[in-house]
């Protein structure tokens, strides 16, 4: 009940925050893209297309996605939060307001994964308004004359917020030992493309940064398994520094 | 005396630099007071109300509120706590009215206390401007509003006039004498500023360099001061003055003025006749009223 009471807090605070703005951009940016690509080309995409269409448009879209601007995102995400407290100086106010430190900490968590998949959701929606809105402005695609395989959606959809559990404990964590928001953001991102530059390395699926990208990958596989073995890892990582920034944050000597 | 709201025993408190921030500070505030804690900056004011509130892990001593231990009630002790640490903790990018609502759901408020505090802390008519867009002044009468949202037996307040106009300064005063005095809110206040404690505790509180040098009702305060009151002697030779008078005071010099520490009347009278006899003329003998301001200055000069 009074971590209802605390999450319900922590989402009023992200109303018309950076946070939710850039969550809105980021689930548009590539559907615009597409929408611009399929409009000038239509010969081209729609050729592509033919097939499987649906199909073909959410993962081309996810892949564009998961690669480098997903992970980014959630490192953006995962600092802006706790920024709004830094920023403001608000700890104080939260910690000595009536709450226990585990409402704190896994309110907070829980405000920037509902942000993500906020995210995902907006952008999902966005991705079915371009390919639908094209096709009413190019007859040449098959869009609207195709069911879209909801099953297969929420699946890559799952795989791929799976791929980013772990960067998003591990990104948390940071982001609430350093009040200055470029501490995250830098370590964030030099994880990110080194990840990126070591993708060849045989245990490249034990690297965090490295899942969306795997993920992407793996879509295309198209395995029976719904999980393969780094979206486990993720997991594991996500535990882990889950555990380890709450203990961080409980025995730290001064708060806000 | 009835039992105290808040009693801390031995505090002291380390940074890592090493030095003492507190040494063996033992604050008593009792329920139902205003508790002008006062001291210069740096004094550790902030420290022992961070202390208070759990914001510092506590190193040594004990902290009771509401004469249960903080460690072991924190949530419970807080539900009964208001406080307002440094400068305003607001959400910029929000209204007035969704800051309070924030809050309101934490502390489970009935939506109505919105716009009472509001009207307390005079706020009424911001609309859709967000705290960012306020002056200093309004800010802090908005961080004060959620101070009092749940009505708190209990207010924490850190310099809550900082910053404010002389206008603001005097409403803030106004109000939390009247928090006292209509709903029996025990108000613990720091300030820097000894005429603003003055003005508007029952008890006061004095650290200097972490330490407590006074602790009482503002009447014992105010007896000390008569006993720290000086005898200004103003004559014809001052260095010849001085020098019979240092026979048998403790003698200080100050803008052409001799003035040693007022015993009595008798006194005054004696000091008269002995520097008629030496043939000085005597210009000006009185007892100094010194201020709690001087006595401020007395006291926080004691242990250089």
């Amino acid at each position: 009940m009074s971590f209802a009471i605390s999450l319900r807090a922590e989402i009023l605070k992200t109303k018309r925050s950076a946070a939710f703005w850039l969550s809105v951009l980021g689930a548009l940016f590539i559907p615009v893209i597409f929408f611009l690509m399929y409009f000038f080309k239509p010969e081209e995409f729609s050729a592509q297309l033919k097939s499987k269409p649906w199909e073909g448009h959410f993962e081309h879209g996810w892949q564009a996605l998961s690669l480098f601007l997903l992970p980014m995102f959630v490192i953006l995400t995962c600092s802006l939060i706790p920024q709004i407290e830094f920023k403001n100086n608000t700890w104080k106010q939260v910690f000595a307001s009536p709450q226990s430190l585990g409402n704190i900490f896994f309110s907070k968590f829980l405000a920037i994964h509902l942000m993500i998949l906020f995210c995902f959701i907006l952008f999902n929606i966005f991705m079915l308004l371009s390919a639908v809105s094209v096709n009413f402005l190019n007859s040449k695609y098959s869009f609207l004359s195709t069911p879209v395989d909801w099953l297969a959606l929420l699946r890559l959809s799952f795989k791929t917020y799976v791929s980013i559990l772990g960067i998003s404990a591990i990104q948390y964590w940071i982001s609430l030992r350093f009040k200055n928001f470029i501490a995250p953001i830098g370590i964030g991102l030099a994880l990110l493309i080194t990840s990126l530059i070591i993708m060849q390395w045989e245990h490249i699926s034990k690297v965090p940064y490295a899942h969306p990208a795997l993920t992407f990958f793996d879509i295309r596989k198209k395995s029976s398994h719904l999980l393969t073995n780094h979206e486990w890892n993720s997991i594991g990582y996500f535990i882990f520094f889950t555990i380890v920034a709450f203990f961080d944050m409980k025995y730290r000597k001064e708060r806000g | 005396m009835s039992s105290p709201v808040i009693q801390t025993k031995n505090l002291d408190f380390f940074f890592n630099s090493g030095s003492k921030t507190l040494d063996d500070v033992n604050l008593v505030v009792p329920a139902g007071s205003i508790y002008g804690f006062l001291g210069p900056n740096g004094a550790g004011k902030t420290t022992t109300l961070r202390l208070l509130l759990g914001l510092l892990k506590k190193q040594h001593g004990s902290i009771e509120i509401f004469g249960k231990n903080f460690e072991n009630n924190r949530i419970e002790i807080l539900k009964r706590v208001g406080s307002l640490i440094e400068q305003p903790s607001l959400y910029l990018h929000l209204t007035a009215i969704e800051n309070l609502e924030i809050y309101r759901i934490i502390y489970g408020c009935n939506k109505s206390r919105i716009n009472e505090v509001l009207s307390i802390v005079g706020l009424e008519n911001t609309g859709k401007k967000k705290a960012k867009q306020f002056s200093l002044g309004m800010k802090q009468r908005l961080s004060i509003a959620i101070a009092l949202l749940h009505q708190p037996e209990l207010l924490i307040l850190d310099e809550p006039t900082n910053g404010l106009d002389p206008n603001g300064i005097i409403k803030t005063r106004e109000l939390i004498k009247k928090l006292n005095k209509e709903h029996n809110t025990t108000v613990l206040v720091s300030s820097h500023i000894l005429n603003e404690v003055e003005r508007m505790a029952t008890q006061v509180g004095i650290i200097h360099k972490g330490k407590m040098l006074f602790q009482g009702s503002l009447g014992e305060l105010q007896q000390m001061k008569t006993k720290q009151t000086a005898l200004e002697i103003e004559t014809s030779d001052n260095t010849k003055s001085a020098q019979l008078l240092k026979e048998q005071f403790s003698i200080q010099q100050l803008n052409g003025k001799i003035i040693i520490p007022f015993q009595s009347k008798e006194q005054s009278a004696a000091v008269n006749k002995m520097l008629l006899q030496h043939n000085i003329d005597v210009y000006t003998l009185h007892p100094q009223q010194s201020d709690l301001e001087q006595l401020f200055i007395d006291i926080t000069s004691n242990d250089k």
